[in-house]
């Protein structure tokens, strides 16, 4: 019951990966919201768990997917090693930026980690012998496990990597969760809460911070390494501005500082951008305004609403239950 | 004629663009620490305003006129209505409320005058060239240059010679001193927003008959601007100014060492400027 107990955002996490082919037709939108998830993972352990808010997401996201590109199309190597060496990139990487963000707070940190993130964009753009510019990289492999296909799924399927994907979706919510729970995870808390006062009992918060950053960055290039295998390619959209602007509001749409709310955000933004875009060709115009009434009126993202929900209504039925929360 | 120089007249003008664009937002941000992701957008429709005033035939100069003046207001309402409530909440939700309504802007952008960009026509007293000796040089560009360095002189003498320019001077050394002197800081907090998106939109007007309107350039200027102010320090007039000088002569003379990589480097430029100075060239620490 204990274990239960703890570990009841990963059950949740789990069973929403179960829930997610019932209630969806379509393959590679349900694999979209688990990759676009395992992203607002990195982004929230930043932003909700060490306070940093960080503009440049989309940096880690398009150089897995390049890496990935690169190693698996130009230099031949296997998916596994490429995924790993994508996820070494994006540590790195990270860190890296991370160094030179860190220096800075708030709003400053954001406008700086927002302008490395396009300093990496137009290198990409730069770059063609090695990125293929502005087309991208073109077939990147799928891939496909024949243990799948026994159990009935087709290996053509988006199910089959849909199921690959959800498997590496809960292998890293559990190692996030471990984290955050761990005494690492625990100071990265109190930086967030009070940078200062870590200082000053003794905490070396930079390298906390970088770790923090070097961490995101494994996670949000292992997302982006994956969006290549999905789409079978590595385009220039994945390290672009739009790309660190969508990571960024799901984490915030979903609510910061409980891993289970990034999945929330991510599923919700990629739904609703799904469903809005099939009634208007200009269904930006509405996720603008769903944008707007989000940062006036939920300041707890849906996580926290749901949380409020659940409140009143444990409330309704026991109204000494609100002490105890 | 030495084409380097002539990129670098070039990137003056583009600098003096990008001070506009970049100033507005550096105040706001230095009174309130507010990041602005709508600010690219009141470029945006500045741009659009005056490409719309001169399809119908006003003069490009009344255009220069009402467009940053109408944004102004604009913004002013927006500011009251909408940004003022989250003032007092994280910064993640003052890009979330931005970013919202940058899009907003943007789509309705598209909607009215559609996805694809045009462009707006040199008024006629500034088309053809001027040439002195072996200089020669669009008279549109030269004007734009002089233009600017007046209305920059001007938003100058704003800042250090009235009151308001004072205040707003004080506010972004500490806003709460400022209000306890019984000055309201909102008051001036909505003009300085509005002034800083009428500027914002100017630089548009002023981009339009060079660059064209396109519903995408919102986005790239708000980057430039953002860059502008690392690269200047924050809330500083001067460090606006000089950054973006600084971006826009790298970014002109570099188009024609590596046409490709000429955005790169005003980043690789942002990236030097830190290394060397944390806090920006102008900034305090």
């Amino acid at each position: 019951m204990k274990a239960l107990q703890r570990h009841r955002f990963l059950l949740l996490a789990a069973f929403a990966t179960v829930l997610l082919p019932m209630v969806l037709r379509s393959g590679s939108l349900g694999t979209e919201v688990l990759i676009y998830g395992l992203a607002a993972l990195g982004c929230n352990l930043l932003l909700g768990y060490t306070g940093l808010l960080s503009f440049g997401q989309g940096i880690f996201f398009g150089l897995g997917s390049y890496a990935v590109g690169i190693l698996t199309t130009r230099a031949g190597l296997p998916v596994v090693p490429s995924v790993l060496l994508a996820i070494v990139t994006g540590a790195v990487a990270a860190t890296l930026v991370g160094a030179f963000a860190i220096r800075q707070r708030g709003a400053y940190f954001v406008m700086l980690t927002l302008a490395f993130a396009q300093m990496f964009y137009f290198l990409a753009y730069s770059l063609p012998s090695l990125t293929g510019g502005d087309n991208g990289l073109l077939n990147v492999p799928t891939p496909s496990l024949g243990l799948l296909a026994r159990l009935g799924i087709a290996p053509q399927s988006p199910w089959q990597f849909y199921t690959i994907t959800a498997v590496v979706f809960l292998a890293v919510f559990w190692l996030l969760e471990r984290v955050t729970t761990s005494v690492f995870g625990r100071t990265l808390l109190a930086i967030r809460d009070n940078e200062a006062r870590a200082l000053a009992i003794g905490y070396d918060t930079r390298h906390f911070k970088l770790a923090a950053f070097a961490i995101s960055g494994a996670v949000t290039a292992l997302a982006g390494a994956f969006h290549a295998m999905m789409t079978g390619i590595a385009p220039l959209s994945d390290i672009g501005y739009h790309t660190s602007e969508m990571i960024l509001v799901m984490t915030v749409i979903g609510g910061t500082g409980n891993l289970f709310a990034s999945l929330l955000g991510a599923a919700f933004y990629l739904l609703m951008s799904d469903w809005l875009s099939t009634l208007w060709p200009r269904w930006l115009l509405l996720l603008g305004l769903a944008l707007i009434a989000v940062s006036l009126f939920l300041h707890q993202g849906l996580w926290g609403l749901g949380e409020k929900l659940a409140g009143l209504a444990r409330g309704r039925r026991n109204p000494a239950g609100e002490h105890r929360a | 004629m030495n084409v380097y120089l002539l990129q670098i007249v070039n990137g003056i003008g583009l600098g003096m663009l990008y001070f506009l664009l970049a100033v507005g937002l550096s105040i706001v941000f230095g009174l309130l620490r507010f990041v602005n992701f709508a600010h690219g957008a009141f470029y945006l429709i500045g741009a659009y305003l005056a490409y719309q005033l001169v399809h119908w035939g006003v003069s490009f100069w009344l255009a220069l006129a009402v467009a940053p003046l109408a944004i102004g207001v604009i913004a002013w309402l927006l500011e009251k209505a909408l940004l003022r409530h989250v003032y007092d909440h994280p910064h993640e939700f003052h890009i979330l409320i931005t970013v919202g309504l940058a899009l907003v802007i943007q789509e309705v952008v598209i909607l009215i005058w559609g996805p694809i960009g045009d462009n707006v026509d040199v008024p006629s007293t500034l088309q053809g060239v001027v040439i002195w000796g072996s200089f020669i040089y669009p008279k549109y560009r030269l004007f734009v240059i002089g233009f600017t360095a007046i209305f920059a002189l001007a938003l100058w003498w704003i800042l250090e010679g009235t009151r308001i320019g004072s205040a707003v001077r004080a506010g972004s050394e500490s806003t709460e001193t400022v209000s306890l002197l019984g000055i309201n800081v909102f008051r001036i907090l909505s003009l300085v927003f509005a002034l800083g998106a009428a500027t914002a939109a100017l630089a548009g007007v002023l981009a339009a008959p060079i660059r064209g309107v396109d519903p995408f350039m919102g986005l790239e200027a708000l980057s430039v601007a953002f860059v502008i102010v690392v690269v200047g320090g924050m809330g500083s007039f001067g460090g606006a100014l000089i950054g973006g000088l600084l971006i826009g002569i790298i970014q002109s003379v570099m188009s024609t060492l590596w046409p490709q990589g000429a955005q790169l480097m005003i980043y690789v430029a942002m990236a030097a400027v830190l290394l060397l100075r944390p806090h920006g060239l102008m900034g305090r620490g």
